[in-house]
């Protein structure tokens, strides 16, 4: 699934490499952006994605490596003439002008006439709820109201794509979820490609079509939420996203023996042979202690810490000598606080043999 | 640092050139001026400070070193001494003056914190020179001080003028508040938690005053030090106006050489002279201040 | 122990309030008496406006007063542009090349005026250029130019590089992102800077006694003539007005910037400014 060929892509990667001094940041990163995508990239800080974006919007030159918009080779053009926008972490608002002065400003440069301008930033401001503020200076706005200025001022060039740096770093959690649902809507209206920037996992698998993760300067993994959620090809992703109960041990005979008394069967895996190392990874809320259906896969265990999390409990599991399971029970309706195990009890861990996922 | 392919290079070198390109032009015409008109002028005084002065009068460069040697006599030195001493007297004045009132205003003022501030700049951004007279006026011997202690009968009138404490006042009053701004400012941004935590500490204002406060505004004091004592060093208006020739400074004599005596280049050498004892001052100051910071 | 807070330090408010008196009395004293209707500045003994009135009618002190202002005028003009452009350029060129340009800009801040002085008298005289009120404008600008840098550099810090490249990715050459946004956005740290620039200069005493030429000679100099020959109420009536004017413009400098925006007024950069 990484980086498919596309029929219509809207941004191309190739061989993208970004060095400072000695450091490589971006490391010959290839990448195909569907037009229309919400693409995310995602990882932690450091891991190249701000870098990335930079260079796609022209603020960074790279090292090596080209860049494609919309088809177009841009990788030595200047930012002013590239047709890509940017909405900024900080906002980066034009403090001196009014509301409708910033979002109207691209246009402006364009040298749009008067009066469509004003038509069109009416219509922009329409479509992120900002009509009454046209006239307020952004000093006068709240978070929420900046980071929707800052996304019509962008919006509003219809730009071939839409770069945005962690634009709801700022806001505070509640804001943030309102802002991710209403951003995924306007993209659906619009129709741009976004290319989204964040380290948040829950923002990138909530709003994207398609998540790459980074680390060091090159994808890790690039697949649709569900893809990189339950299906991760690799340790750091699996470990970045979610929780996981990550072990590692040697494969033998479609199983991998993680200790001298644990041996996880999985089925699907192929492609090692007998004595190889591998990490075996199952998401905490495929693991059941209870109502364990045929063909599950089992393990006596202990439980040796639960944690209250309101809408679900988690519980470390030892399943064997250094070995513990974390376990994430839905706190059921019909669940009472009786109901939930506590420590000391003994209860059986089971999973069915699809969710072990296997990483070389 | 690997370096980046031939084929990256040629392709990302123009725009970066270009970007460079404007932040330099910008660069270019300021630094040609302050060249011109700062740095080559003061290339100047250094090469006439080693000139002579014609027959007619005129300066003119040379090599020799007659004025230098001219300054190294008892009266050229006493007169760098007294310089020196009358600007460590400012500053010390100065400090004992600014400290506690820049306390008051940043602890203290409350919402006229502002507003303090603001009345002790106005007076001293208007004129220097008005200020000085406004002194000379109220210290002469008909001034009102004077007629007022006559007036009480308290004394027949003081001589204030033509000596070192007049001279030294005016030099306070005209460069405290160099000494105040800073020291405002690192008391402003001072953690008053950290009084506080050193009132249990320590037990007592006086000491938590002096293992705390002092130490956490230093870099107001360091700057403060120096803001005043560069000005005052090479001040001459003071000394005109409110002194007389036994309270003369280095400044009054470069005026008098360049503006009355008209002998250039010693003027030149006397100023490179003071330069040069700055300039040392400057460098032991700063190192001293600097380890000083960073034993803490 | 919250009684131990509440304590006011009595002797450092003692010391403050004997210093706002020690600071206003002589200027205070010098108004009053320039109302005085006679000569003497020791009793007053009526009030009149006739040193005012000797005043406007003393035409080579009114031309001394426009060669002031023409020169603080032109002294700011030139130090903004200039302080600007380098204030613009040293944010971008960092590294020993930046740093030393930093370092010369903030030279004159650190160099006692009469050197400054003496070395522009010299240098004018050494290309042959006549000393003029011309001269003092470029001394002037020299020496103004680090205080617009200080001002307009501090300001920058407060705009993210972000806005700029927000500028350049809505379509803006990088020389159309200065005019267009930066400068904008600086304009109440350039009206700070100007007015502070311009009071500065107008005041200006040492500067313009070195590089000034015979006729008509900046005020600073003119006043200073006259002060050394004695005290007399005619200049009592100079210094209010000089006194007057420079308040006001500092006052303004103070003021405008905030009624313009949420800028930084000049007071916060004099005194390092309260985030």
């Amino acid at each position: 699934m990484s980086s498919a060929p596309t029929t219509n892509p809207s941004v191309t990667l190739r061989g993208l490499t970004k060095r400072f001094g000695g450091t490589t940041v971006v490391d010959h990163l290839d990448l195909d952006i569907e037009s229309g995508e919400f693409f995310s990239l995602l990882g932690p800080s450091g891991c190249g994605k701000t870098t990335t974006l930079r260079m796609i919007a022209g603020f960074s030159d790279p090292t090596e490596g080209t860049i494609l918009v919309g088809g177009e080779d841009v990788t030595s053009t200047p930012p002013h003439k590239r047709d890509v926008n940017t909405v900024f972490q900080s906002y980066a608002l034009f403090e001196h002008l009014d509301v409708r002065r910033n979002v109207g400003f691209g246009l402006r440069r364009k040298g749009v006439d008067r009066s469509s301008i004003d038509k069109r930033v009416a219509e922009m401001l329409e479509l992120v709820e900002l009509g009454d503020r046209a006239k307020d200076k952004p000093s006068r706005l709240s978070g929420g109201q900046r980071q929707r200025v800052a996304l019509a001022r962008a919006l509003i060039n219809q730009p071939k794509v839409l770069l945005l740096d962690e634009p709801l770093a700022a806001l505070d959690l509640k804001l943030r979820r309102a802002m991710q649902a209403e951003l995924k809507s306007i993209q659906r209206e619009v129709g741009i490609t976004f290319l989204f920037v964040t380290h948040d996992q829950d923002e990138a698998l909530s709003m994207s079509d398609r998540v790459a993760i980074m680390c060091d300067g090159v994808v890790e993994q690039c697949g649709t939420p569900e893809d990189v959620y339950e299906r991760p090809t690799s340790v750091f992703a699996a470990g970045f996203i979610g929780t996981s109960n990550l072990m590692n041990g040697l494969w033998s005979d479609g199983c991998v023996s993680v200790s001298p008394t644990v041996s996880i069967p999985a089925p699907g895996h192929q492609g090692s042979a007998d004595g190889d190392p591998v990490s075996v990874t199952v998401r905490p809320e495929k693991i059941w202690l209870t109502e364990h259906t045929p063909g599950m896969f089992r393990l006596p265990g202990t439980i040796v810490e639960t944690s209250y999390h309101g809408a679900t409990t988690q519980y470390v599991v030892s399943v064997g000598p250094d070995l513990t399971l974390t376990v994430l029970e839905q706190n059921l309706p019909r669940m009472r606080a009786e109901d939930r195990w506590s420590p000391g009890d003994r209860v059986e861990a089971g999973w069915l043999p699809e969710h072990t996922v296997v990483l070389r | 640092m690997a370096a980046p392919t031939a084929e990256a290079t040629r392709r990302t070198a123009p725009r970066s050139a270009q970007r460079t390109r404007l932040w330099a032009l910008l660069l270019a015409l300021p630094t040609a001026w302050m060249m011109t008109f700062f740095v080559s002028s003061m290339v100047i005084v250094v090469l006439l400070s080693f000139g002579r002065t014609t027959n007619d009068g005129f300066p003119a460069f040379a090599l020799r070193t007659d004025n230098y040697e001219a300054l190294w006599n008892d009266v050229y030195l006493e007169l760098f001494l007294r310089s020196l001493g009358y600007a460590l007297a400012t500053v010390a004045i100065s400090l004992l003056i600014a400290y506690p009132v820049a306390y008051v205003i940043a602890l203290h003022g409350g919402r006229y914190k502002n507003a303090l501030i603001a009345a002790i700049v106005v007076p001293f951004f208007a004129s220097y020179l008005i200020r000085m007279y406004a002194w000379k006026a109220l210290l002469s011997d008909d001034g009102l001080v004077n007629s007022a202690l006559r007036n009480l009968g308290l004394s027949d009138g003081i001589t204030f003028l033509n000596t070192s404490y007049a001279v030294v006042g005016g030099l306070v009053y005209g460069f405290v508040v160099f000494m105040i701004l800073p020291i405002y400012a690192s008391l402003e941004r001072l953690d008053t938690s950290l009084i506080e935590a050193g009132k249990d500490l320590y037990h007592g204002p006086v000491r938590t005053f002096f293992f705390v406060t002092v130490p956490a505004t230093r870099a107001g004091l360091y700057g403060g030090i120096l803001l005043v004592f560069l000005p005052a060093l090479g001040d001459f208006v003071s000394a005109q106006l409110l002194g007389g020739a036994g309270t003369f400074m280095v400044g009054n004599l470069v005026q008098q050489q360049f503006m009355e005596g008209q002998n250039w280049p010693l003027g030149s050498a006397l100023t490179v002279g003071m330069m040069t004892a700055l300039t040392v001052l400057m460098v032991a100051y700063l190192r001293a201040t600097s380890t000083q910071a960073r034993e803490l | 122990m919250a009684r131990r807070v509440e304590r006011k330090p009595v002797v450092a408010v003692g010391v403050t309030i004997v210093f706002f008196a020690w600071l206003y009395l002589p200027i205070l004293a010098v108004a009053l008496f320039s109302l005085n209707d006679k000569k003497s500045l020791s009793s007053f003994s009526g009030f009149s406006l006739r040193w005012y009135d000797d005043l406007v009618h003393n035409e080579a002190l009114l031309d001394s007063l426009v060669a002031s202002l023409q020169v603080a005028a032109a002294a700011t003009l030139g130090s903004l542009v200039l302080g600007t452009m380098l204030a613009l350029g040293l944010e971008r060129i960092r590294g020993r090349r930046g740093n030393l340009i930093g370092a010369v800009t903030l030279l004159p801040l650190v160099t006692p005026e009469i050197v400054t002085g003496v070395a522009a008298l010299l240098l004018f005289t050494g290309i042959g250029l006549k000393l003029s009120l011309t001269t003092v404008v470029l001394a002037e600008i020299t020496f103004s130019i680090a205080y617009v840098t200080v001002i307009v550099r501090g300001r920058l810090a407060g705009i993210a590089l972000e806005v700029e490249e927000a500028a350049r990715d809505l379509g803006c050459t990088p020389f159309q992102a200065v005019r267009l946004v930066i400068l904008p956005m600086l304009l109440p740290a350039l009206l700070g800077a100007g007015l502070l620039v311009f009071a500065l200069v107008f005041d200006d005493f040492v500067l313009a006694f070195f590089t000034t030429g015979v006729d008509p000679q900046p005020l600073p100099v003119r006043v200073y003539s006259s002060i050394r020959f004695g005290v007399s109420p005619a200049i009592n009536a100079i210094g209010t007005l000089m006194l007057l004017a420079s308040a006001l413009l500092i006052v303004a400098a103070l003021v405008l910037p905030r009624l313009l925006g949420r800028g930084t007024s000049s007071l916060d950069l004099i005194t390092g400014g309260r985030r």
